[in-house]
């Protein structure tokens, strides 16, 4: 480790984490991909200071406690300080202990509930003043102020629910039932639950149900008929991704917030994209999970560049303030928070499996985890649609 | 009230507090180190402070998790034989040190342990770690507690403010009366404020009750 100076042409060696297997893969596979496609062109292009970057990466197999033994084996016997990795809250509260308490550094692309800054961790995903309260905007001003929420059981869905039924309530809403279903929920699980939306209603259904478990809601939904014209499923997690799976007839109609769609319009964007099929077949899409994955793994390389070394505190420092034209467009990490500055949109599943834009942020919108510069009020929420 | 507090309760207890020795009594201790002149010391005097204390030799794959306090032998591979993972550690570690053999920092670095104790030992160094242990052990867990607790704490802060703004447009109370009224009720039912103010916001809830209109 210390004649890491010395030996400049030795690679720079990062962690991967990601579940290509269980539960959680639908998604994490595609995260896996991004930050792979990232590094081939960051290597292509010559590397970093001269190095190649290369991958070290386990699959913790959709198992929480997996990513905390994973990541003492990497920081301890594999030497990397730098961890790229999780989809899940839970998965990411298993890494933290570890990386908090040897100083290494987690690069987390996920939307995740907010309220968490860690030192530790670099975090590309979008908070809830960047997705949730554009999201019940819309969905308040189109379709009513009655909603449904259902989500998968664990830390995510609960708390990311907390933050929605606050801005609901403030802006007059009201929450006409609340499900939550275990992460292996089978499509039986959700029949009571669509039943029960039947019975009761609302004006939108909202979605905190995340992986394989996501398909089984939308085709619940379709069996027993209901219409997204009128009353949509709304969700910050189900991605092209999920779609795909779910099939693009089951997902049509459906409305999701996310910082990046596969159809946003824009030169880097169709780059992107068009580098993703090549690497990966022309049938996959992009979603935000990928781009997020991809993005930060090119905000690391630059900072790295002028780093020249993998030690936290260095590196850390080089990362907050970082810009990096994404493909979702400009983004940059805030420096108070060590949270990416993204872009709020809202997009409609298509017919081919792709979201159109139906509304978004006119810049990047400034991560706020903590909620501390927005009221409840959803009028304030982001930089106006 | 502080005054009242730190004046002695009785004459008979008075510090009112264990000493750091009697905190020891007790306690559980595991020895990982083989049963010479050194670990016979280190056994003795753990017993002299009334711990009970085990020899395990030799070196297990994985450590025990099940003790207070544990003192095993330095190896370069020691980060992998703790059963935990780093930063959620269940037991204090105390690394025993060989007398001249070089060993690698990082290596001791990733074990993470709360004291060290050189060979070769002496009463005072294994007092010395043992005090050290305990007492970082102790100290980095209640650091941990409290950051969970200021999480929870700033979350249902915001759960306050609503119920706060639900008395004050129902009951017509100004905003100090409000946050009094939350008090009294957390306080008569022994219960957090809150809870309480969640079982407001709730209630509230239940009733179609909109603070905006």
């Amino acid at each position: 480790m210390s004649n890491l100076m010395q030996r400049t042409t030795a690679p720079w060696r990062i962690g991967v984490l990601f579940s290509r297997t269980g539960f959680m893969s639908v998604i994490e596979e595609t995260q896996y991909q991004g930050t792979l496609l990232a590094i081939e062109e960051i290597n292509a292009a010559g590397g970093v200071c001269g190095r190649e970057l290369v991958p070290v990466s386990y699959d913790p197999g959709s198992d929480s406690a997996a990513y905390g033994h994973y990541a003492k084996r990497l920081m301890i016997e594999d030497e990397v300080n730098t961890i790229f990795g999780c989809y899940t809250s839970s998965s990411r509260k298993a890494v933290l202990p570890v990386v908090e308490r040897l100083n290494g550094l987690l690069w987390y692309p996920t939307l995740y509930e907010g309220f968490e800054t860690s030192p530790n961790v670099i975090y590309t995903g979008a908070s809830p003043n960047q997705n949730s309260l554009a999201l019940c905007r819309y969905l308040m001003d189109t379709y009513g102020s009655r909603f449904y929420f259902v989500g998968s059981d664990y830390i995510y869905p609960r708390e990311s629910n907390r933050v929605m039924r606050e801005v609901l309530k403030a802006n007059g809403g009201s929450v006409v039932g609340e499900r939550y279903v275990n992460v292996h929920a089978r499509w039986q699980d959700f029949l009571p639950i669509v039943q029960d939306i039947g019975r009761l209603r609302p004006d939108v259904i909202f979605s905190t149900v995340v992986g394989e478990a996501t398909v089984f809601l939308y085709r619940a939904y379709a069996n027993v008929g209901l219409d997204p014209r009128k009353m949509p499923i709304a969700s910050l997690t189900t991605t092209e991704a999920e779609i795909a799976a779910m099939g693009f007839d089951v997902g049509e109609g459906h409305i999701t917030a996310a910082s990046y769609f596969q159809g946003i319009a824009g030169e880097t964007n169709n780059c992107f994209v068009n580098r993703f099929k090549k690497r990966f077949g022309g049938d996959v899409s992009t979603n935000m999970c990928v781009e997020a994955s991809y993005f930060q793994l090119h905000l690391f390389a630059k900072a790295l560049e002028q780093a020249n070394t993998l030690d936290t505190e260095v590196l850390r420092a080089m990362v907050l303030g970082t810009t990096f034209d994404a493909p979702q467009g400009a983004v940059t990490v805030n420096p108070m928070t060590g949270h990416a500055d993204l872009w709020t949109r809202i997009g409609r599943a298509n017919r081919s499996g792709q979201f159109d834009v139906i509304h978004q942020s006119r810049e990047a919108v400034h991560a706020d985890p903590f909620l501390i510069g927005y009221g409840r009020a959803t009028a304030q929420a982001g930089n106006a649609l | 009230m502080n005054d009242v507090m730190r004046k002695p309760a009785s004459s008979r207890e008075t510090s009112g507090r264990k000493t750091m020795v009697q905190e020891f009594a007790d306690l559980t201790a595991v020895i990982l180190a083989p049963l010479d002149d050194q670990a016979s010391l280190l056994l003795r005097e753990l017993q002299r402070y009334r711990m009970r204390a085990r020899q395990v030799w030799p070196m297990p794959t994985t450590v025990p998790g099940d003790a207070d306090v544990v003192y095993c032998e330095y190896c370069p591979d020691l980060a992998r034989r703790l059963p935990w993972i780093p930063g959620d550690a269940r037991s204090a570690l105390v690394v025993i040190v060989p007398a001249t053999e070089p060993i690698q920092a990082d290596a001791l670095s990733h074990a993470t342990p709360n004291a060290v104790l050189s060979r070769p030992f002496t009463p005072n160094a294994v007092l010395s770690s043992l005090v050290l242990a305990r007492s970082q052990f102790g100290y980095e867990r209640r650091l941990r507690s409290k950051i969970e607790r200021l999480d929870e704490n700033l979350r249902s802060m915001r759960t306050v403010e609503r119920a706060k703004a639900i008395l004050m447009a129902t009951r017509q109370m100004p905003e100090t009366e409000a946050y009094g009224f939350i008090r009294r009720q957390a306080m008569d039912r022994r219960v957090s404020a809150s809870a309480v103010a969640a079982a407001i916001v709730d209630s509230f809830e239940l009733l179609g009750y909109d603070p905006q209109h």
